[in-house]
């Protein structure tokens, strides 16, 4: 029933009359939608399984808009079509049981109902699973993890369960109708038998897909808050099922048999606690140890793709000792920038600008441009002229002062303020000639305009432009210690 | 005697050293780019080689690496936390490629007399290790940032605890030396004398060093991906 792979994926459609999910439906099976809205109708009136059906799939199936973001996400996941699939089985299994199912068809719609995420979660994980070995590129896949099964074997199983869900769903259907025909069925054997599998096949499921890729990180069981939902739910079905079990037995009767269902639970837990235990731990180590290759296989990419690069063009370029240093200079600061980036900091700061502006000269020159800088401050308009003048302070400094340039940025509530030295002969403004823009416009006239001011001081033994921008009225400016 | 020998040799302007660092190549270099007045008496790679070779050749000055194999994995620091009973007569100037400032200021607090970059020229490198050998504290311009950073840039007042704040002064010593200034330079900006300046940037590494300052520690720790 499901082997039909050119279906359309079952998603809620847009066309509505209440959830659109039976023109969805419509659309995935290629009925007309007036027959599907008629058996759903009809069915509502088979003790309302139709209802129950309904409000099923309302809540399993995503809107067509919430499909088309997923495929849009995960274009090659194989989770959509499972998603849209596995709903599809059991409309087929519930389909054929409830016409027939006498009243009270609750219990067996609850099946699919608890089945169905779990379907979906190990499906996503799979998926998530799967990605890390995509990012392997030049490895064969799977020759890092030969425990893990493979993944074609996976694929070829994964409509096994929905497969195996409707026909025993079908069974289901057929005792019912057998006994309803009068035929005896061993009930009293059955149920419990029936229970007993069903809850063994449950649990084994469950830890398949923990094995596949913890599935604790994705349902945050992990949290304090999950344990305790984990635990105030099974409280719940437990009690709920007592009294269920116990039919509007007393109180007492009841009481009774909780205490025995929770030292029962208790007893179990006490049983399997050091293998989940060792368990967990496997899976922790078997992560970390996945975390620690992922990220050593990142460095080793980026130490080959700038590190020995660089190595290899000093290399070749050995007798120009110029060149060398500007390599060497450029390759340091892309490490450094690499190495001790802080990523949760906001990028785009005045330090960083001043920083980048600076390295930019230092490439252009080859002379070192060294970054002090302390605080640091949300990038203004203002900010952008004086990291412009400083640029063109480094530039000076850097063509005529010929050596290192020393370049200090403070920036605090009140102001900012950058220091460029050079330690090259000087100069005197008024020498310099009317006509050259760099210091005169560029500089101090660029700080006039927004507002700050420039000084030049320079001697013998070197040249140093302070600039100074007061911080705007609006108060932007952020203090780091 | 090898007290003697040192006191000799300061007062000859010679000064004993002795080179740690993990590399062996960098070891060489910073030998040959040395001023000849500068013996270098004994190299290590390790910390437990440099503990030992410093207690055998009691020598005034210890060029540090802060990052050094061995040990319990603390480096530079341990190497001074290993030499305490030296700290008298040797002094420590800590060398590193790490801008990272929670390095540099460990090292520091552990009690070195001043941080170099490994980038800088002979000829500083030399004045630096004579100025450590004098009793001076060395700062190169990012360490004086990083106290500036730390310390915070408003001056101290009266009745804050002294260690907490760097004086009117001292800030000024410390921003001059950020925007690169040498000793010289700040003594003739801030019309003081050169002495007046190392004493101020003493004054400065020990409140560095001995600041119960909890934010000294939180800034250096949040700074450690500068």
């Amino acid at each position: 029933m499901t082997t039909v792979p050119a279906r359309p994926p079952l998603a809620r459609s847009s066309d509505r009359v209440i959830a659109g999910v039976c023109s969805g439906l419509a659309v995935h099976l290629g009925w007309p939608v007036k027959n599907v809205r008629v058996g759903m109708a009809l069915a509502t009136l088979a003790g309302g399984a139709g209802l129950v059906f309904y409000a099923w799939l309302w809540i399993m199936v995503p809107t067509a808009d919430e499909a088309a973001r997923r495929n849009a996400r995960r274009p090659a996941s194989p989770i959509a079509p499972a998603v849209s699939q596995a709903p599809a089985a059991a409309v087929a299994g519930t389909l054929s049981a409830l016409p027939s199912a006498p009243p009270g068809p609750a219990p067996f719609g609850q099946a699919p109902l608890s089945q169905a995420p779990s379907n979906q979660a190990s499906l996503g994980q799979a998926a998530d699973g799967g990605a890390p070995q995509g990012e392997d590129g030049a490895a064969p896949p799977g020759a890092r993890k030969p425990g893990e099964p493979p993944w074609f074997r996976w694929q070829s199983m994964k409509y096994g369960k929905e497969i195996l869900l409707g026909c025993g769903l079908l069974l289901v259907a057929g005792i019912m109708i057998a006994q309803l025909l009068g035929v005896d069925v061993p009930l009293g054997t059955l149920i419990p038998a029936a229970a007993v599998l069903g809850g063994a096949s449950i649990a084994w499921m469950q830890l398949d897909e923990t094995r596949r890729a913890g599935l604790v990180n994705k349902t945050k069981a992990d949290q304090a808050g999950g344990w305790a939902r984990l635990a105030a739910g099974l409280a719940l079905v437990v009690a709920g099922v007592l009294v269920m079990v116990s039919g509007s037995g007393s109180w007492e009767q009841t009481w009774l048999a909780l205490l025995a269902s929770v030292a029962v639970l208790g007893g179990v837990v006490l049983v399997l606690l050091p293998w989940a235990l060792k368990f967990w731990r496997d899976l922790e180590t078997e992560r970390a140890g996945r975390i620690r290759e992922t990220e050593r296989a990142e460095i080793a990419a980026h130490l080959h793709d700038s590190v020995l690069q660089t190595l290899a063009l000093i290399q070749r370029r050995a007798s120009s000792e110029h060149d060398v240093v500007r390599l060497a200079r450029a390759q340091e600061r892309e490490l450094r920038g690499w190495l001790f980036q802080d990523p949760g900091r906001e990028a785009g700061q005045l330090s960083d600008r001043i920083k980048a502006v600076a390295a930019e000269v230092e490439d252009l020159l080859g002379n070192a441009v060294e970054v002090v800088s302390v605080g640091d401050a949300a990038m203004t308009e203002g900010h952008e002229a004086m990291v412009q003048a400083s640029r063109e302070a480094m530039l000076n400094a850097s063509r005529h002062g010929g050596g290192a340039v020393s370049v200090y940025l403070e920036a605090s509530d009140g102001q900012a303020e950058i220091f460029i030295k050079d330690r090259g002969p000087g100069f005197e403004l008024a020498d310099v000639p009317e006509d050259r823009l760099g210091v005169r416009e560029s500089i101090i006239g660029r700080m006039k305009r927004h507002g700050g001011s420039a000084a030049i001081l320079s001697t013998g033994d070197g040249t140093e432009v302070r600039l100074r921008l007061p911080a705007a009225s609006t108060d932007n400016v952020e203090g780091k210690s | 005697m090898n007290v003697n020998q040192g006191a000799v040799a300061q007062a000859a302007s010679s000064v004993r050293v002795v080179i740690v660092d993990d590399h062996a190549i960098f070891r060489s270099g910073l030998k040959a780019d040395l001023d000849a007045s500068i013996h270098v008496v004994g190299e290590a790679a390790t910390v437990e080689q440099a503990i030992a070779v410093i207690a055998e050749q009691r020598p005034d000055v210890v060029l540090l690496d802060v990052h050094l194999p061995g040990g319990l994995g603390g480096g530079g620091r341990e190497v001074i936390a290993g030499s305490v009973p030296l700290l008298g007569t040797t002094r420590f100037l800590a060398l590193s490629v790490s801008d990272a400032a929670e390095d540099v200021v460990a090292v520091i607090r552990a009690g070195a007399r001043g941080y170099v970059t490994k980038t800088i020229s002979g000829a500083e490198i030399t004045d630096a290790v004579f100025r450590v050998a004098g009793g001076d504290a060395v700062f190169s311009p990012r360490l004086a940032g990083f106290v500036l950073d730390a310390f915070g840039t408003a001056p101290a007042d009266i009745a804050d605890d002294e260690l907490d704040k760097l004086s009117a002064r001292e800030l000024e010593v410390m921003r001059l030396i950020a925007r690169g200034y040498s000793y010289k330079e700040v003594a003739k900006e801030l019309f003081i004398s050169i002495k007046t300046v190392e004493t101020h940037v003493s004054a400065v590494l020990r409140k560095l060093q001995l600041s119960s300052r909890h934010e000294l520690t939180k800034w250096a720790a949040e700074r450690r991906l500068l």
